[in-house]
């Protein structure tokens, strides 16, 4: 354990050297959320409620989707991973008493953690004109739920980018892979729109996917989208995704090394 | 001209080394093929899931938000195709100092670094995006004549130049920040401003994103021009702007160049 905590503790410090990365892309996603005001205000002037939530609600939603992201999204590990991999940075893994999902896994809470900063700094500058649209619900079970689906949904976002990443042992470029799973999991993770405003049928056939639980389902919960009956059949469902991805991490892992050549000395 | 005729050859010789490279990796034409039309179709499918709750949004009709969006796609792959990588390597380069062979290279260094990759998969979703403005057209029952049709295809073509000049002013930050991993995604939250309807923008949000940062009327402008007939005041806004974005682009960039210190040596 005191290995894992030693590379949160180094992964902190590398994070902060990007500091201004993280500085630069806060400032962006608050262009974001802009968008989304924008967007939504437009769609709301004309109707009163959409989907049965009012603009105060969905922007809510929103921000909250905002600040999950800093804190539990993973950003560019799948990146880093098949860096590791492609440059021969893995081998030296390899050779010491280390697993490599857990040091990457404490990697990317550090990583979270700076990002997390900047993200409640974005969130604390954009405040004063966001306040007044501002709506969250004040029972204490959604804190209670919420606190576990956030870190499953870390667990499930870190889990993807990391077999994302390990596609490198048998793709000499896997952006395109990582782009094309970004644009199913912006979509069916409910970071574009609010899933509940989908179809009833597909709503119904996304609470069974893994994506459903990247980003939706924390929101839904805080923002008060969903009951608790749902969240806790919910959390059932994302414990059981985040643990099979874990799993097929693992698996992906070995069946990747035994592809893997060592070169170099 | 006997310059412009030589870089003209420089860029030739470009675009046939990406059209041979992209035969020999099929397999990698065919997965960003597929990311780029899985992008289009996640913005058809927000579009669709917004109308379905709504029959206007900023006084815009489902089709007509369609060609706008579609105007902003086809801007956007034609960059992606034309420009895209280049400028995205740019950025690692200049951290690397592999961006060394490229100020080596007989010719300016941002035409050199820009124009070295042609990607024949944004180049091909443009006919996508192009089909959407055009099925959009149909649907709305428009039929532009070849005047229209060419004043369009140059303000998409102004469009391009502004995005691409942001596009270069976002990895130029590469020269002053440790990294600029992760600042592209600076360019497409910025873009996001382009699929939106001007009359959306109120106040302060008009000021900055229709005035200051030409964003809105990068596809607006066309938009307006197939759906409404030529608008003089449009025209001559996106024209003034296309050239002093690129005027700045390059003065952010020659700065930057000057402090490039050649991570490598």
């Amino acid at each position: 354990m005191i290995k894992y905590t030693q590379s949160f503790l180094v992964g902190l410090q590398s994070n902060l050297v990007y500091r201004w990365n993280f500085a630069v892309r806060s400032v962006f996603w608050f262009f974001h959320l802009v968008v989304v005001f924008i967007l939504w205000g437009a769609v709301f002037a004309s109707n009163p409620a959409v989907g049965g939530f009012s603009f105060r609600q969905t922007l809510t939603y929103f921000v909250v989707i905002f600040v999950l992201q800093f804190f539990i999204g993973a950003f560019n590990e799948d990146y880093q991973i098949s860096e590791d991999i492609r440059n021969g940075l893995i081998n030296q893994f390899l050779l010491k008493p280390i697993n490599y999902f857990a040091y990457r896994l404490s990697v990317f809470a550090a990583a979270r953690v700076v990002s997390g900063a900047f993200g409640i700094l974005a969130l604390v500058i954009a405040l004063p004109f966001f306040r007044g649209y501002l709506e969250l619900p004040h029972d204490a079970w959604r804190i209670l739920l919420a606190v576990p689906a956030m870190a499953l949904t870390a667990i499930i976002q870190f889990s993807i980018a990391y077999i994302f990443g390990l596609l490198a042992f048998w793709f000499l470029d896997i952006q395109g892979f990582v782009i094309l799973s970004m644009a199913v999991e912006n979509l069916l993770g409910g970071q574009i729109v609010p899933l509940d405003l989908l179809p009833h049928t597909a709503f119904n056939i996304l609470r069974f996917l893994p994506f459903f639980y990247q980003a939706y389902f924390p929101a839904s919960i805080i923002t008060g989208r969903q009951g608790l009956d749902f969240a806790v059949q919910g959390l059932a469902i994302q414990a059981f995704w985040a643990f099979a991805l874990v799993c097929l991490a693992e698996f992906v892992w070995r069946r990747g090394l035994r592809h893997h050549t060592a070169a170099g000395g | 001209m006997q310059s412009i005729s030589r870089y003209f050859m420089i860029w030739l010789a470009s675009a046939r080394y990406s059209l041979v490279r992209a035969t020999m990796f099929r397999g990698d034409l065919f997965i960003w093929s597929t990311v780029e039309l899985l992008w289009i179709s996640v913005n058809v499918v927000v579009i669709a899931v917004i109308y379905s709750h709504t029959r206007t949004v900023a006084g815009w009709s489902q089709y007509e938000m369609l060609l706008l969006v579609g105007t902003s796609m086809l801007i956007q792959r034609f960059l992606m195709g034309f420009f895209w990588s280049g400028i995205f390597e740019m950025g690692r380069n200049v951290r690397s100092g592999l961006f060394d062979f490229t100020l080596a290279q007989p010719g300016d260094p941002l035409f050199m670094a820009s124009t070295r990759k042609l990607e024949l998969d944004g180049l091909l979703n443009s006919v996508v995006a192009g089909g959407l403005v055009a099925y959009s057209a149909w649907k709305l029952g428009l039929h532009p004549g070849a005047g229209a049709l060419l004043l369009y295809g140059c303000m998409v073509a102004c469009g391009v130049v502004i995005h691409y000049s942001a596009l270069v002013m976002a990895m130029s930050l590469a020269f002053w920040i440790t990294s600029s991993q992760g600042v592209e995604g600076s360019y497409f939250s910025l873009m996001e401003f382009s699929r939106l309807p001007r009359e959306a923008f109120k106040g302060l949000a008009s000021t900055i994103f229709v005035w200051v940062l030409p964003v809105v009327i990068v596809s607006n402008g066309p938009a307006r021009e197939l759906l409404h007939g030529f608008q003089p005041s449009w025209a001559a806004g996106l024209s003034a702007a296309t050239a002093a974005w690129f005027v700045l682009a390059v003065i952010v960039f020659r700065r930057g160049l000057r402090r490039y210190t050649s991570a490598s040596s």
